[in-house]
């Protein structure tokens, strides 16, 4: 009944199993079966062109880009037969993320005395210092080396050492080659494609339970903070913060924006209770929702640069004249005190929820599984007037590794990908990337199809291109058709963005004829308005059309849901 | 010629279907997405006298910005026989000041070479150089590259004629391709491979890299004996008679393989000038032919004319070259050497002229709080009565100043402490020199010119506890076995290994025939120092009279 590769692997798997494995596995079978609503393994074994593993990844440490190159190639074979395979340097890999690997591919070089490449040092000594099981872990190693020199393929052959001493499983024995390296790797490669081809594995869960019903008000989730790092070079002006958070059932789409309530700062909260006298522990509902006085003030009341209403209102409580002006309450506190803690608790009811901070989801959860990252910059403050700035940003960017964070996910349904096989045009400089990073880690981890073209800036190229590596990624797999770089401060003309749009005007306008969709990202002024003027003059030029007649060509490009912006 | 064609090493490939060293060059320049070149376009780049480079101390914490390796570029000038006139020095400062890390680095081949360029700058800094007639064509790659000179005008009352050969010879070694032009200064011309034909280089250049040295003994100060190719003046009678020619020189090695090694130039015969330049060029330029038919084009490290010379035989090599100059070399001629250094100060020379040898440790010209070095410089070159000469030995000669300009030179260096600073160093100090290394080169296994200055600090105070201070021994560091420091050819080398750690070479001689020897090796500072200690202590104890530590050390530990 079964083919004649499938029953080869279902086999293989009785005879390398336990008596209890086989048990289990005889009680699990028996209940796919009896249950009519799982059908899932069976659903996925119909389509027979699929492969049975969809995820792949092939992670790479280099010196001279041989490892790079090579893994890059074999992604590109992989995504051809079907398998979807992410590409990572494993100086950018995150070390905890082996744990959660099914398929892992390495591809490393060996330097010196059988040393590692630099880049992929603290992988290599993670392999050999951790302790945490691997047991879902199947790899197969691609070691390059020198037969020249004496220890061959040293740095790959611990790799594997360690990888099985996890308790990983190897995919195929790893494969040692020599400066000449294509056809080993390509014969290395091709077998492990007929394993994952083969490995229909009857074991792979069914899909996951839907997420439960969503209850009506947003969704609070309580994430971890895992990585947050100052994307700028040293020298830079900026400080753009990456920061991953981790959660449990997170559900979101590119395009999506993260939203953050900042906490107040304890030490100001501390002054407050102190030079009102109130008791930090008294409860008090404010706005319909109970708590003691310190919770209120640390997490749900605005207290800092406080707006003119509010500060009207507090002249009214405490019987005093106050200039109209914008003020945080500990200065007003001092200034003009209240009478006692009885009218603290009045000016306690005057004051207002502390506004949530959205930032553009930077990541996928298609590539970032389980994971969610935003791009902040410090005193950069997208919503409000510019003393406001900071607030947040400082907020989110002071989270230290390893530190909760609460935060909701903010639907955007006006900035979604296209469909898979639309072209796309992203125009997204500084932190107005942020979506983007999101929308071609999507792209290619679904494999979509259509052509993408990245417009980036900021003010030098050595210290603020943001994400740099990866974008070179996906220009390098083919995800990325073309990028351009605006970098306003590297020479004595100021470039910008619309510049490098400019510049390429027949090119653009060839991609909009063509059925692009146009995304804009970033700081409404001046940016979105050069942009979309420039816009313009690549239509008026690339239609020969009047200034009326591209106005009226941007506007049917809104009908139809092609120029998208998520501006601030 | 008997390597064949699937056994090329892979920038053979590259050379030959580069359009003349054009490669992607241009398309490299344009990409946005990069501060890099294009993979195969960093080997054609070095034919255009730049090396990419990155800050190899930076690229770890760039990783985990996701930022790409902090790419630059350093370009070397072509500036045969190290001489510079003074307004195009001034221009290498103002360009150095605008486009790199503002250090002018004296390399050992006594060419400036500028670090820290960024992509972006790399044609406005050869648009700016160009402006003041100097190039980087060929300054690396496999071409005959930058050809050295004894400097200092007071070797000779021939010193101007024979030097005047560097220049010569290195324009009559150019390669013929126009893409220097084309792909830095956006010359529009469209490559015609007939025009630009060359029968020299073809399209497959030489197996690597070519460099000729010619030498006023008796002055070795160009190490002659380093060179592939070695011209040794021959002066009879206050005559030029013409040239001893030495082969097979080169210095480098690839720790832990023992097919390659340091070898000293061998001399083949002797060419006269005497009637005509003809037969010096013939022989200059067959010898280049046959390094280009008979190199090895499959293994870059046994690549060099070293190992052609050695695998042919001096007599077929040297037949080899008589048969296609058609003349046979002469017997060699007697000529003596006495030493290698640059004698700092003051000099005048035959025609009264006088110069002023500055001392520029490891060849880097820059402000120090002990002297204001670079804009001492700059000052003279500002007064025009000054030309610039770069040594071997990573040091400047200003010369050519007529004896009423001497006092206005002699104030500028004063006004800069150059004076001072030249006459303080120590004598090891002095003639000590050290390659780039870290944190640019991308072959350094160990720091060089950042760390040497301190490690001779200490190496002083050793010496003077054995009452050794005043001694004259040369001491060499290069930070890998490539050899661009020299230290093969000094009495003490350090040959860098891992970071910290050196080989330690002993037993070189003062004027250059000699390569030293591995006394200890990968040892670090505390041994270094513990190592020299001892053998000092034994040197002061047993020396002969008058003896060099070079050679005592190779008389008593070595033989």
């Amino acid at each position: 009944m079964l083919a004649e590769a499938k029953l080869k692997t279902f086999l293989d798997l009785v005879q390398q199993s336990s008596k209890e494995e086989l048990l289990w596995m005889s009680g699990y079978l028996a209940g796919v079966t009896a249950s009519p609503g799982v059908t899932a393994p069976a659903a996925e074994a119909a389509v027979a062109a699929k492969p049975a593993v969809g995820k792949v990844t092939i992670a790479y440490g280099t010196e001279t880009g041989n490892s790079k190159r090579v893994a890059t190639d074999l992604a590109g074979k992989a995504k051809k037969s079907g398998i979807n395979a992410r590409v990572v340097s494993l100086d950018q890999y995150r070390l905890n993320d082996l744990e959660k690997e099914e398929y892992f591919l390495t591809v490393i070089s060996t330097q010196g005395e059988g040393d590692p490449p630099a880049g992929a040092q603290k992988f290599y000594d993670f392999v050999h210092q951790t302790d945490k099981k691997l047991p879902k872990l199947k790899y197969s190693v691609l070691a390059l080396g020198d037969t020249s020199y004496p220890l061959f393929c040293k740095a790959g052959e611990d790799v594997d050492a360690q990888l099985q001493r996890l308790g990983g499983s190897p995919l195929v024995p790893i494969q040692k080659c020599d400066v000449d390296y294509e056809d080993e790797a390509n014969a290395w490669f091709q077998s492990v494609l007929e394993t994952l081809n083969n490995a229909a594995s009857p074991a792979s869960a069914p899909a996951a339970a839907p997420a439960p019903a969503k209850k009506t008000g947003k969704k609070i989730y309580n994430g971890t903070i895992l990585t947050n790092i100052v994307l700028n070079d040293i020298g830079s002006n900026k400080s753009t913060h990456h920061i991953e958070i981790e959660a449990e059932d997170l559900a979101y789409e590119p395009g999506d924006a993260l939203g953050v309530v900042p906490k107040n700062r304890p030490f100001t909260v501390d002054a407050i209770l102190k030079v009102t006298g109130i008791s930090p522990e008294e409860k008090v509902t404010h706005r319909n929702s109970e708590s003691t006085v310190r919770e209120l003030l640390q997490d749900k009341v605005n207290i800092t640069y406080l707006p003119e209403r509010v500060v009207k209102k507090y002249a009214e409580v405490v019987e005093q004249d106050i200039p109209a002006t914008r003020i945080d309450l500990l200065d007003l506190l001092r200034i003009y005190p209240v009478k006692d803690a009885e009218q603290f608790k009045e000016v306690l009811q005057i004051l207002e929820p502390i506004a949530p901070r959205l930032y553009s989801i930077s990541s996928s959860l298609e590539a970032h599984p389980g994971e969610i990252h935003v791009t902040v910059a410090r005193d950069e403050f997208r919503i409000n007037e510019e003393l406001l700035c900071g607030h947040c940003s400082d907020y989110l960017s002071e989270q230290k590794e390893g530190q909760p964070l609460e935060f909701y996910i903010h639907k955007n349904s006006q900035f979604k990908l296209p469909a898979a096989d639309k072209d796309m045009i992203m125009i997204g400089p500084g932190t107005g990337v942020a979506p983007f990073r999101s929308f071609l880690a999507e792209r290619d981890a679904t494999g979509a199809e259509g052509r993408n073209w990245l417009f980036f800036g900021d003010q030098h190229f050595a210290t603020d291109f943001l994400y740099q590596t990866e974008i070179q990624s996906w220009y390098e797999t083919g995800i990325l058709t073309r990028f351009n770089g605006a970098f306003s401060r590297d020479q004595q003309e100021k470039v910008y963005v619309q510049h490098k749009m400019q510049e390429n005007a027949a090119a653009f306008f060839e991609w909009l004829s063509s059925g692009a969709y146009v995304y804009v990202c970033g700081a409404k002024e001046p940016m979105s308005v050069d942009v979309e003027n420039t816009l313009l003059q690549i239509i008026g030029l690339g239609a020969g059309s009047s200034p009326e007649e591209a106005a009226v060509y941007l506007e049917q490009l809104k009908e139809e849901g092609r120029y998208l912006k998520d501006v601030y | 010629m008997s390597t064949e064609k699937k056994n090329l090493s892979p920038i053979e490939k590259i050379k030959e279907v580069s359009q003349g060293l054009r490669g992607t060059l241009k398309e490299s320049l344009k990409d946005e997405i990069t501060g890099a070149i294009r993979e195969d376009d960093t080997a054609l780049v070095k034919f255009h006298g730049m090396y990419m480079q990155d800050d190899r101390d930076r690229r770890e914490e760039r990783a985990a910005k996701k930022l790409e390796r902090l790419y630059t570029f350093m370009i070397r000038l072509r500036i045969p026989g190290g001489f510079l006139k003074p307004e195009q020095y001034i221009a290498t400062h103002n360009i150095a000041g605008e486009n790199s890390t503002g250090v002018i680095k004296i390399t050992t081949r006594q060419t400036l070479q500028l670090h820290g360029i960024v992509k972006a700058k790399t044609k406005p800094t050869i648009k700016a150089f160009n402006q003041a007639g100097l190039d980087s064509i060929a300054a690396c790659g496999d071409v005959n590259r930058n050809v050295v000179a004894s400097a200092n005008p007071l070797e000779s009352p021939l010193h101007e004629r024979i030097y005047q050969y560097a220049d010569r010879i290195s324009e009559y070694l150019l390669p013929k391709t126009r893409s220097y032009y084309d792909v830095w200064l956006d010359d529009e011309k469209i490559y015609n491979k007939a025009e630009e034909e060359d029968p020299l280089y073809q399209d497959r250049y030489l197996p690597r890299k070519f460099k000729i040295g010619l030498v006023i003994p008796p002055n070795n100060d160009s190490d002659v004996f380093a060179q592939d190719l070695g011209l040794i003046a021959i002066i009879e009678n206050g005559e030029l008679k013409g040239f001893n020619l030495a082969v097979g020189g080169g210095l480098s090695f690839t720790h832990g393989n023992p097919e390659t090694y340091p070898r000293l130039a061998t001399e083949i015969g002797f060419v006269s000038t005497e009637e005509s330049d003809e037969k010096l060029f013939k022989a200059v330029y067959e010898v280049l032919t046959v390094q280009r038919d008979f190199g090895n084009r499959a293994d870059r490290k046994l690549a060099r004319l070293k190992y052609t010379v050695d695998n042919m035989g001096l007599d077929v090599f040297r037949a080899e070259v008589e048969k296609r100059t058609g003349f046979a070399l002469e017997p060699i001629r007697a000529y003596a050497l006495e030493t290698r250094v640059d004698h700092y100060g003051w000099g005048q020379s035959y025609n009264g002229l006088w110069h002023y040898t500055a001392f520029v440790e490891n060849g880097r010209i820059t402000d120090l709080p002990s002297a204001s070095l670079k804009s001492a410089l700059l000052e003279v070159a500002q007064t025009g009565k000054a030309n610039f000469r770069f040594t071997c030995n990573q040091n400047v000669i200003l010369s050519d100043i007529t004896a009423e300009n001497k006092a206005e030179i002699e104030q500028i260096l004063v006004k800069h402490s150059v004076i001072p600073h030249t006459e303080i160093a120590s004598p090891v100090r002095k003639n000590s020199m050290a390659c780039v290394a870290l944190p640019t080169c991308p072959l350094a296994l160990a720091e060089a010119q950042r760390y040497m200055p301190e490690l001779i600090t200490k190496i002083d105070s050793v010496l003077a506890n054995h009452g050794l201070q005043d001694e004259e021994i040369i001491i060499r560091m290069t930070g890998c076995p490539n050899g661009c420091g020299r230290s093969v050819l000094s009495e003490i080398g350090f040959v860098g290994t891992a970071p910290g750690h050196y080989n330690l070479n002993l037993g070189g001689d003062e004027q250059g025939y000699r390569l030293n020897k591995l006394y200890k090796e990968n040892l670090n500072e505390a041994a270094i120092l513990q190592e020299l200690d001892v053998l000092f202590g034994a040197f002061k104890q047993n020396r002969l009279p008058g003896e060099r530590f070079g050679d005592f050390a190779y008389r008593t530990l070595l033989n």
